[in-house]
């Protein structure tokens, strides 16, 4: 009998071959394998660049949350052009420019309609950068959406504390100080006047709600009395007897949180009401100057607090974005009704995400995080500089208490009177 | 006193109130329709008082006296064109629920298209603007220029329904629609009449409710036909004077509320609606509804 071939050697063979294939096929998993914290359409370990950037936002193109929403797109979208005429937004992780596509849903100011066009915008358009609408109102719902998503939600303007946790790295808040802050400088004001008799109307909600809550603890602390800390609806629009009612307390100050609607009531009904009080402050008048004037004039406004905003002061060295001349004169000729501190606050964080996209690694929503959190206290924009805390509340961009003193004709300037601000002016307590 | 100053400044508002929800009454009682556009032509007549206070200075006094005749013709015509074919439904009460919700949609959408976003506001001058002195507190003024408004309007459309000859007709159809044709009252053209008239009050209604509502904006119609439905279902469905009560207590009971539960003041229409149906459903005034 003649042995032809030894039956090890086919054996090895295809050993040889099944353990080449295995590994080969091994390198191709690995290549084609998902990060696990990002959603399909974000993930960048396909080694090509996507074509296109997308942004998904929502917006209230009506209700009461629409004369801050609006604007606050508006800004948004000039970034986006801005970006776009130079090719597209700069992704680190591809070295190259991608155009930037914005898909903005329309929410009418309705929290449960925002909660579930936040969901499409991740579940169905699978956007690569999720950004919130404007206020703590119409935040809310995308907080836990994002989260559970894993998704890094880019929140503009909404500044409730609830929204910022430990063990919660999918939110940054880009364009106000988080409001366990923000009332820093109206509350310092307070106690520095010795003023001892304070009265607190607020919104029922995150914002209004965080804000109160930051003001009673520190007044509180610093002996001051609250003769009143009343919680109405954020619907509320008729402050007639809430004013009576205040003014029977004698107050020192009274401090109305609310929403543009709700100041524009409470300042247009205390006007009426002939009550006086020796100080008052509303948190809008500063953020929409112009709308207020139109609605109140210089009688209904004078004298009256308000919180300072970036939008008047001038940033002309930045390192992200244009300085401010530039800003309002790109903004002007582009969104002439956007010209006012929620536009610059779209704008902003149009930057923020630029700055992201340019810094991270991968365009995984935590290697976006990551990149915020490395640019942390070291990008400034038109808005001041941008820091955020381990749990993505802004702590930068701090803003100054104002004062609304009477101007020409039928109008009012506002001044800073406390710090952070380039100048600071002598307040005017009390109110004559 | 607090309590003073909410009993009198809520029975003013209380007749914006009984004003604002009579139109809504008015077409329930005749027709059996439940318009839920009311607020919607509430929020228009506010934008046409605000266009007219821009563009021309006129008072919103005057506007709601412009708003009248204007939504009498808008009314009737709108019936006339659009409403024979809901009576001809079997379910005509559902049916207009369908109807009115889409034109709610509509109108809303169109005004926020053609008003804008922004909400729209009268300067505090638009109106006298004095504080006024009564009973020992200090009421502002615009609470007692509302009454002077809403009061009048609300007189005349009673004096219409109980002193004219269309206003008895109207009645008459409200009692029994049947029983009113058989008797030789033309009833569609009743019908359109009234749902003109209420058009009108709806209308008038919106040029107060800027001045009391601080403002106004698109989105506000449907809100509103909440707190009117919750006032005619409070005083009775089709049941004018009924209304005028009902209106004046929810005036009373907001103001109340803002004192003593100021968190909770926003609940009184629902609080008013659920009380109502609980305990007694057929309303303030009525053992039978649709009684004028």
């Amino acid at each position: 009998m003649v042995r032809t071939s030894s039956p090890r050697k086919p054996r090895a063979r295809r050993f040889g071959l099944g353990a080449l294939s295995l590994g080969a096929l091994s390198l191709v998993a690995a290549a084609c394998g998902s990060s696990s914290s990002s959603s399909t359409s974000s993930s960048s370990t396909s080694s090509s660049a996507p074509s296109q950037i997308t942004i998904g936002t929502a917006y209230a193109s009506s209700g009461s949350f629409a004369t801050s929403s609006v604007p606050e797109l508006d800004g948004l979208k000039l970034w986006i052009s801005l970006e776009n005429a130079k090719g597209g937004v700069y992704v680190g992780a591809y070295h190259k420019r991608i155009p930037v596509k914005l898909i903005a849903l329309n929410d009418q100011s309705n929290p449960s309609t925002a909660g579930v066009l936040y969901n499409q915008l991740i579940t169905q358009d699978k956007v690569n950068i999720l950004v919130a609408d404007f206020g703590s109102v119409l935040t809310a719902p995308a907080v836990t959406i994002a989260q559970a998503h894993h998704y890094l939600l880019f929140d503009q303007s909404g500044t409730g504390i609830p929204f910022f946790t430990p063990g919660n790295p999918y939110i940054v808040l880009c364009d106000l100080p988080v409001s366990s802050i923000w009332p820093d400088p109206l509350a310092n004001f307070i106690i520095d006047h010795h003023i001892k008799n304070v009265a607190i109307v607020y919104g029922g909600n995150d914002f209004d709600g965080s804000q109160a809550e930051t003001l009673h603890a520190k007044l509180m602390a610093a002996g001051v009395h609250l003769v009143a800390y009343e919680e109405v609806p954020t619907s509320t629009s008729s402050y007639s007897t809430i004013i009576s009612s205040l003014a029977a307390q004698h107050p020192g100050a009274v401090l109305e949180l609310g929403y543009q609607p709700n100041d524009t009531a409470f300042l247009q009904q205390l006007e009426s009401s002939g009550v006086h009080f020796p100080m008052v402050f509303t948190v809008f008048p500063g953020q929409l100057l112009s709308l207020f004037e139109s609605q109140l004039g210089k009688a209904g406004l004078q004298y009256t607090f308000t919180y300072g905003t970036n939008f008047f002061n001038t940033y002309t060295n930045v390192s992200e974005g244009l300085p401010t001349k530039a800003f309002l004169a790109k903004l002007s000729a582009t969104y002439p009704s956007a010209v006012n501190t929620l536009g610059l606050l779209g704008y902003n964080t149009g930057l923020v995400i630029e700055a992201a996209l340019r810094n991270a690694t991968s365009l995984s929503q935590l290697a976006l995080r990551n990149a915020l959190t490395e640019v942390s206290g070291h990008l400034t924009t038109v808005d001041g500089t941008f820091a955020i805390n381990s749990e993505g509340a802004q702590v930068g961009e701090l803003l100054p208490l104002a004062q609304l003193f009477p101007g020409s004709g039928n109008t009012v300037e506002l001044k800073p009177v406390t710090p952070p601000a380039p100048s600071i002016a002598s307040a005017v307590y009390p109110a004559p | 006193m607090l309590a003073l100053f909410a009993l009198v400044g809520g029975l003013l508002l209380g007749c914006f109130y009984a004003l604002f929800a009579m139109g809504l009454n008015l077409i329930f009682g005749v027709q059996r329709i439940i318009n839920l556009a009311h607020g919607d032509v509430v929020m228009l007549g506010g934008f046409l008082t605000w266009d007219l206070y821009e563009g021309f200075h006129v008072s919103p006094i005057l506007s709601a006296l412009v708003a009248l005749p204007l939504g009498i013709a808008v009314g009737f015509l709108f019936h006339r064109l659009v409403l024979p074919r809901l009576d001809r439904a079997r379910d005509v009460e559902t049916m207009s629920l369908v109807l009115f919700f889409g034109i709610s949609q509509v109108i809303e959408a169109l005004g926020a298209i053609g008003f804008g976003p922004n909400e729209r506001s009268l300067p505090t001058n638009a109106i006298p603007s004095h504080p006024i002195r009564f009973l020992g507190e200090t009421f502002p003024a615009y609470l007692f220029v509302v009454a002077a408004v809403a009061v009048p309007l609300l007189a005349l459309f009673v004096l219409y329904l109980y002193r004219t000859p269309l206003g008895l007709q109207t009645r008459a159809v409200m009692a029994d629609p049947r029983e009113a044709q058989a008797v030789g009252i033309n009833t569609r053209r009743i019908a359109a009449i009234t749902f003109g008239v209420g058009t009108a009050l709806a209308a008038a209604a919106g040029a107060l409710a800027i001045i009391v509502l601080s403002g106004v904006q698109p989105s506000e119609g449907a809100d509103l036909t909440i707190i009117a439905f919750a006032i005619i279902v409070f005083g009775s469905l089709g049941n004018p004077i009924g209304t005028i009560v009902a209106g004046l207590i929810f005036g009373v009971l907001s103001q109340l509320a803002q004192v003593y539960l100021p968190a909770w003041s926003n609940l009184v229409p629902y609080v008013l609606v659920l009380g109502t149906m609980l305990l007694r459903p057929e309303g303030l005034f009525g053992r039978r509804t649709r009684v004028a």
